[in-house]
């Protein structure tokens, strides 16, 4: 997967390795502002009302 | 099969780098999002009190709106710094903002129960440090018009089932109140769904003057 990610990126290797930062800074982003809080209500955590 | 493995080993890397990531936003992430709601209720609340001109409403009513601040909690014990806003409801898009009045029961300083519940952990930990609370603690609710004392009288663990904490005369479905107490209510241990922890208290001053 990274092995073939790296050989796709454009350019030199300083090229690459900004473009691979700014792939893993959007995913972090997609994981933190939409994934996550969509799935922390899913999850068994912290239950703090008598149900 | 040096392929296959490789794409596994990489698979694994990928999932434990998200869900570090994952712990991160609920201890930091829910921690900001809750924090910057606080922010934005105190300074609502204070508007709507007047306390920034000096004199607060004599008669003023409690507006329960869910998901909205009516009232703040302070406990010496977690430090002088240590204020949330209550917002009425307990559900999790409410337990997400802070500290959450139990629908149903009384209003604070009113005769019956005023349970509130709060997150353990996440949401900037409000009731984190719940069980430290002792017998003789002091929660401030403080209210448009009034500060509202109560003293903790006793703490207990129960299952998440016991819904009777949440009566008008705790453990007592059936009976009349005839005193104001109040329930904290969080989750034990930290981040699970076991247990609650119960802190039962009993007013003893409004606006600092003791009651009769």
């Amino acid at each position: 997967m990274y092995p073939w990610l790296w050989r796709h990126l454009p350019g030199g290797v300083t090229s690459k390795l900004a473009c691979t930062i700014l792939l893993a800074l959007a995913a972090a982003a997609l994981l933190w502002l939409v994934v996550f809080p969509w799935l922390t209500p899913h999850l068994p955590l912290d239950q703090v009302m008598p149900r | 099969m040096r392929t296959v493995l490789r794409a596994f080993g990489e698979c694994c890397v990928t999932a434990g780098a998200a869900v570090m990531l994952f712990l991160a936003y609920l201890v930091w992430g829910t921690a900001l999002q809750a924090s910057q709601h606080q922010h934005a209720f105190a300074t609502q609340l204070q508007q709507e009190w007047g306390t920034g001109h000096g004199a607060r409403p004599v008669t003023a009513r409690l507006h329960l709106v869910t998901g909205k601040p009516f009232a703040f909690i302070r406990i010496p014990r977690f430090g002088a710094k240590w204020r949330f806003a209550i917002v009425q409801g307990t559900g999790l898009p409410q337990l997400a903002l802070g500290p959450g009045h139990v629908p149903g029961t009384a209003l604070p300083g009113r005769i019956g129960n005023f349970a509130v519940a709060a997150h353990r952990v996440t949401a900037g930990n409000p009731f984190y440090r719940l069980s430290d609370l002792r017998r003789g603690d002091k929660v401030m609710i403080e209210t448009a018009a009034t500060t509202y004392t109560y003293q903790v009288t006793t703490t207990e663990l129960v299952l998440p089932d016991d819904t009777a904490v949440l009566d008008p005369v705790p453990g007592h479905p059936r009976q009349h109140p005839s005193t104001a107490v109040i329930t904290l209510i969080t989750c034990d241990p930290p981040w699970t769904g076991t247990h609650r922890i119960i802190v039962f208290g009993s007013l003893e001053a409004a606006n600092g003057a003791l009651r009769p």
